[in-house]
């Protein structure tokens, strides 16, 4: 009897190992694909929003509009809040990269969004996202002489 | 065992499904803005558009794959669609369909599920589009 009693405590044992592993690593690779489609998502939405835009011609406004591309990327606003919530948890502006290809006269002609150096915590394992996801949209915005971007 | 390789499933295989379906929407929407872009009734714009789709980096399959068997067809009243179209004066839309992306099943496979999934995706865009002035 004590035997027996033996023995099923060690296949306990083994078995709920390979239980908890295999629930862990579940956890683990869906909370991170969740995150992922998550970060797909938001650098679409990010990308779309910035193909979109009116910009002053010349360079330096395309740069201070990158500020309000990340914001968009992060937020899901352009402007947002001083409490706004990131919809990726723990993701920040500064791990957004925004990139143009301009035309030799400065005309935008594709931007390009992409998640740099973002990590996130599936609790048993981080994971890093730098460089993926990444998206290009073609610019189909206006490019206003007169018009002040706000 | 079942049980278990059904949860796991769920989690692994349906979460790549979500992703690439996610992806191949994104790619389609910029693909059809960037062939809409070029159109300018001119045989020479068509061409721009169709390559334009052909240039576009974007991947799936948590972007390590390049799109596939890409459909690109054009329209001017968004009713009837034609690949090489004759008429070009009057295109005003591009409309990109990705068919191809086949999403292979390794977990819910082994108990019943397929060995494969497709996320198709397609989206229309006009050679007018919408512009932000904010």
């Amino acid at each position: 009897m004590k035997r027996e009693r033996g023995h099923a405590m060690l296949e306990l044992a083994i078995s709920a190992g390979v239980m908890v592993s295999c629930l862990v690593g579940t956890f683990q690779f869906g909370y991170t694909f969740y995150t992922y489609n998550q970060l797909v998502t938001a650098v679409g939405n990010g990308a779309r929003y910035a193909a979109q835009r009116t910009y002053l011609p010349g360079n330096e406004n395309i740069e201070q509009g990158k500020a309000a591309i990340r914001n968009m990327v992060v937020y899901g606003d352009a402007q947002p809040a001083n409490d706004a919530a990131p919809v990726v948890p723990k993701l920040t502006p500064a791990e957004v990269e925004v990139r143009w290809d301009l035309a030799g006269d400065g005309t935008p002609l594709n931007v390009n969004v992409a998640i740099k150096g973002y990590t996130t915590d599936a609790i048993f394992r981080s994971f890093a996202f730098d460089g993926r996801p990444s998206v290009q949209f073609p610019y189909v915005g206006k490019l206003a002489a007169a018009e002040r971007e706000r | 065992m079942f049980l278990l390789l059904a949860v796991i499933g769920m989690a692994f295989d349906l979460g790549r499904v979500y992703i690439a379906r996610n992806e191949a929407q994104i790619f389609t929407d910029a693909a059809s803005m960037a062939a809409a872009k070029q159109l300018d009734g001119t045989a020479a714009g068509l061409a721009r558009a169709q390559a334009a789709v052909s240039a576009l980096p974007n991947r799936w399959n948590l972007g390590t794959q390049d799109f596939s068997g890409v459909v690109t067809e054009f329209s001017a009243d968004g009713k009837r669609w034609d690949a090489q179209p004759k008429d070009l004066k009057e295109l005003h839309y591009a409309r990109v369909t990705a068919p191809d992306n086949h999403v292979t099943i390794m977990f819910l496979r082994a108990v019943g599920g397929p060995p494969s999934f497709t996320v198709p995706a397609r989206a229309v865009a006009s050679t007018n589009p919408v512009r932000l002035t904010e």
